[in-house]
């Protein structure tokens, strides 16, 4: 009875308090600099969109090392304590999704006591970059502070990435959304990398090599923007990690897709394979490119 | 049960959005709690109008990567007010993988799990039944490691 007390209560909250809130996609007081606006785009706003939906999710990385068996380790995290230090919407924008890595990998840990000063550092740059309205600061605090409810915390932040992102692409805003990812993507690559060169696992250094795939892409979008200095040398950057991909070879073996159905759940097991080829020296050049130019990004 | 409670006052109290898409974010926290104990990743979020008699139904696309060697769920989910009933299909390339509905024996899903073997970019097709007109939702969620 509580319960279903409970459940039509929230439920009234929701449609109540949001008849206030208004529709913020209009929002326009954010300015984009016209040194990065899209004029003479070579690419539409549906391909960048659907270039980012390509680009795997933070957590996926942070996944992977869990289930491989390898113990948290902090040091593989960007200090936040820099973040007031972080000026201009470049620098907050790339920042933001660096924390936003670091906090799928501190979630899947449930490191709650850690993750209250990442949330706290993102909810600080997304207000900077006027899109704080999808951070609720004060129930993820509180989901963090009481230790409860941990898949709940982890859906809240990823959907709010998530949410965070359509609002940037739909407000003409493309440019710090592939910063966002950029960011995202980097310190993902980061932290696998950094794994690898403490736990040789195949997997891992599997999935180290398909990053070629998203790189291509991500250089792709970064591209579009490339009249701004800031955006050419992002570009130059990750350029340094793509050359070293350059023999990293995918290849894929077909198959036909099988279908079964157990207790009730329908399975596909998709009998298609890839496979990449890579070599330790590979993987260490990309592992000590990775670093040097995550290091330099978080230093800006 | 919990979480959604928790999902849902989330939702009440940061009401960044209108109510249309106030709706739409709850169905999508349902539809991410409904796909069971595995992680959200991505939702695709869909509203079609009827298609032409005879033809084809209206279907939005999205397109993501998936990994090999883990273990995804797509599941589906309709909003109430919805004319149509959402259907969810996985195509790499042209050769439809999986979907939430089978045609052939009229078994329907709220998701599937899909045995990824191949690091590449798939699409996702969501439609209405018969072509009428709807809203709903989609939601890629990790389940686990091959």
């Amino acid at each position: 009875m509580i319960k279903k007390l409970l459940y039509v209560l929230l439920t009234a909250l929701v449609i109540t308090s949001c008849k206030s809130g208004g529709d913020r996609s209009t929002q326009t007081d954010f300015e984009v600099p016209d040194s990065i606006l899209s004029e003479g785009m070579e690419i539409s706003e549906e391909t960048m969109q659907n270039i980012v939906q390509n680009i795997s999710s933070p957590v996926e990385m942070a996944a992977l090392i869990k289930e491989l068996g390898v113990p948290y380790s902090s040091k593989y995290l960007s200090s936040t304590a820099r973040v007031e230090e972080l000026s201009t919407a470049f620098k907050q924008s790339l920042n933001l999704g660096i924390y936003g890595a670091d906090l799928g990998y501190l979630n899947m840990y449930n490191k709650t006591s850690a993750v209250i000063d990442y949330i706290s550092a993102i909810k600080t740059l997304a207000d900077e970059i006027k899109v704080g309205q999808f951070f609720d600061f004060t129930t993820l605090k509180r989901l963090a502070t009481n230790n409860q409810n941990l898949d709940s915390l982890m859906y809240i932040s990823v959907h709010s990435f998530n949410q965070m992102d359509k609002y940037l692409h739909s407000n003409n805003r493309s440019n710090l959304s592939a910063l966002i990812v950029t960011g995202v993507w980097i310190e993902g690559l980061y932290l696998g990398t950094q794994v690898a060169k403490e736990t040789s696992n195949d997997l891992l250094s599997e999935r180290i090599g398909e990053q070629k795939l998203t790189l291509n892409e991500l250089i792709l979008i970064l591209e579009v923007y490339k009249k701004d200095k800031q955006y050419a040398k992002l570009i130059d950057d990750l350029q340094l990690i793509k050359d070293q991909y350059q023999n990293v070879n995918i290849k894929t073996i077909k198959g036909e897709p099988e279908m079964i159905e157990e207790n009730g759940v329908l399975t596909i097991i998709q009998n298609d394979k890839s496979m990449v080829e890579i070599s330790p020296e590979q993987i260490n050049k990309i592992i000590s490119t990775t670093e040097e130019v995550r290091n330099r990004l978080i230093s800006l | 049960m919990k979480n959604i409670a928790v999902i849902l006052l989330f939702f009440a109290l940061s009401c960044p959005f209108s109510t249309r898409a106030q709706d739409i974010s709850q169905l999508t926290a349902q539809c991410a709690a409904n796909a069971g104990d595995v992680m959200y990743l991505k939702d695709f979020i869909v509203k079609l109008d009827a298609g032409t008699p005879g033809g084809a139904p209206p279907t939005a696309r999205f397109a993501l990567l998936l990994s090999k060697s883990v273990v995804y769920r797509l599941s589906i989910c309709t909003a109430p007010n919805s004319e149509g009933e959402a259907v969810l299909q996985l195509f790499d390339m042209n050769t439809l993988l999986g979907s939430t509905f089978i045609t052939a024996t009229g078994k329907e899903f709220p998701f599937f799990d899909f045995k990824c073997q191949k690091t590449g970019v798939y699409h996702v097709f969501i439609s209405f039944k018969e072509g009428k007109a709807g809203e709903g939702v989609g939601v890629l969620s990790y389940v686990k490691k091959l």
